[in-house]
């Protein structure tokens, strides 16, 4: 497995913990998809795998490794990735600096990164057609691409998706969602936390529900396409 | 005030040299200030007294060892570099881990209690005594019939050559990429590996080098002595409302612009209104254009 998180207390004081207690397992090359009612902690928790809080109790490994404890520079270097929910593009940096920052990490590794561009671009033509305009002169869609493209720079294994549709027009929700779906093909393991039930659950292969910062269901998406209603109905 | 004076061009042209050395001091302290907030959110106080301690670096290396002006230059942006750098890692750092929210009252809090232990330990160390250097560059050219003393030259030039070598640092360099990015969404820049704390210390280092590099350059003007930094440090504030706080091209642009205003007030306006000027303009900017000058309307800068 990839990424697995047992029994994590974790919270942004140590008085008030919003996670008490949660496992998850996301395996490798499949999509796990956290959904919960508001506050549930969906988003805590993967700032929590993230290092953005640190668990008070609890660990958290990846590939094996324990990363409790690791500061969020650090996580793109033991392979995990992670999507920041809302805009995340440098709005007045170029869209090749932008992903040139993605590839940060192998900065020195010219030849690698020079690999991680020319496959961004054969992916999206797009961004190769605007790579000297600033990110922020790019259409929601196009930023949201970009933000995709950079995540992918240095070939990390896990990706952790925040909020990924949120705020965006229906249109674009859609293209997000087969954006992930062509991740998924291309074996990155990935979780994704968002609010779009509906289509998060389309895609997942393993679904886990949060509330109140504690696990409340989880199993295979097969399981939940049917029980969706009366799960979502509890939350009311 | 005499009008006829505007239309004679050698006066004119000789008060824009003038607000053009002006000029490019304060825009070294305002780029260093508007880097400053721009990257940590910290309004620093204490600027002005960075500027006075470049203005020892320079006192000391160039009138006490007798070494070249270049050297106090250099001498005074390491130090202030080195200075910036323990101060935040020392001073900032911690503070920031606790804050969270009150963090701009707990840095105006910091920075102004650092501006006076800065001030009382040159005081204590140094005296009270003005050190300056008369003239560092000897000579002077004549262009028409406006002279130019080479150490305005200097000192113009040496300006530009530190705002020039900045601006490709920030631009074409790793660390100024970071930087950059780091400025714009530095939860982005976290996510994709930058360390940012190691970038928020290396830019209160350069800010603080930029003042210090300030001070060294205008000894001539400022000798050195404890509260230097008052004057200097008021009109960066102004130079970073006039640019927009925290847009550096916006801060080069304030800062000549106010050193040419100022030139202009300071010949043709009497003495009670020189000092006026000045507050009055960020009145007038904070008032009908509080982004600054050179922002967009409804941009971040």
């Amino acid at each position: 497995m990839s990424l697995k998180v047992e029994g994590v207390v974790s919270g942004y004081t140590r008085e008030v913990p919003i996670l008490k207690g949660v496992d998850l397992i996301a395996r490798d090359g499949l999509v796990t998809v956290i959904i919960g009612p508001n506050g549930a902690g969906k988003s805590t928790l993967l700032r929590t795998i993230y290092g953005y809080l640190h668990p008070s109790r609890g660990d958290v490994f990846h590939d094996g490794k324990s990363i409790k404890g690791l500061a969020p520079e650090h996580m793109l270097g033991e392979g995990i990735a992670y999507l920041l929910q809302g805009h995340s593009v440098f709005p007045r940096m170029s869209v090749e600096e932008n992903l040139e920052l993605g590839g940060w990490i192998f900065k020195r590794d010219r030849a690698r990164l020079r690999r991680a561009f020319d496959e961004v671009y054969a992916r999206f033509p797009r961004l190769k057609e605007h790579r000297r305009l600033n990110a922020g002169a790019l259409s929601g869609g196009e930023q949201r691409m970009l933000e995709i493209a950079r995540l992918t720079m240095t070939g990390p294994k896990t990706l952790l998706l925040d909020e990924p549709s949120v705020g965006l027009m229906p249109k674009l929700v859609d293209f997000v969602y087969e954006e992930i779906a062509k991740l998924k093909q291309d074996e990155f393991t990935i979780v994704v936390v968002d609010q779009n039930v509906k289509k998060s659950i389309e895609i997942a292969d393993y679904v886990y529900v949060l509330n109140l910062g504690e696990n409340s269901h989880h199993g295979p998406q097969h399981e939940f396409a049917l029980r969706l209603e009366d799960i979502i109905r509890e939350w009311l | 005030m005499d009008l006829s004076l505007l239309a004679d061009p050698a006066i004119l042209s000789e008060l824009v040299f003038q607000g053009l050395v002006r000029g490019a001091m304060y825009a070294l302290m305002g780029i260093g200030l508007s880097l400053i907030f721009g990257i940590l959110g910290v309004v620093n106080f204490a600027h002005g007294e960075f500027f006075m301690l470049g203005t020892y670096a320079m006192y000391f290396v160039s009138a006490l060892l007798g070494l070249p002006f270049l050297a106090g230059v250099a001498a005074a942006a390491i130090g202030l570099f080195v200075v910036g750098v323990v101060v935040e890692r020392a001073l900032i750092e911690p503070l920031r881990q606790r804050a969270g929210r009150d963090w701009l009252l707990d840095s105006f809090v910091l920075t102004i209690g650092l501006m006076v232990i800065l001030q009382n330990l040159a005081l204590l160390g140094f005296g009270s005594r003005r050190r300056g250097i008369t003239t560092m560059v000897e000579g002077s050219v004549v262009f028409g019939n406006v002279t130019i003393t080479y150490e305005r030259l200097a000192i113009l030039a040496l300006a530009v050559i530190i705002v020039g070598l900045l601006a490709a640092y920030i631009k074409f360099t790793d660390t100024g990429k970071a930087i950059r990015a780091t400025a714009q969404d530095p939860e982005a820049a976290q996510t994709l590996g930058i360390d940012i704390k190691r970038i928020y210390t290396v830019a209160f280092g350069i800010g603080a080098a930029l003042a210090g590099a300030a001070g060294a350059l205008l000894i001539s003007i400022f000798p050195a002595f404890p509260t230097v930094g008052y004057q200097p440090v008021l009109k960066s504030f102004a130079v970073v409302i006039l640019g927009g706080l925290g847009n550096i091209p916006g801060a080069i642009a304030g800062g000549f612009l106010l050193g040419i205003v100022e030139a202009y007030a300071i010949f043709f306006m009497s003495a009670g209104w020189q000092s006026v000027i000045t507050p009055l303009i960020i009145i007038l900017v904070l008032v009908f254009r509080p982004q600054g000058l050179f922002t967009a309307q409804g941009e971040r800068p």
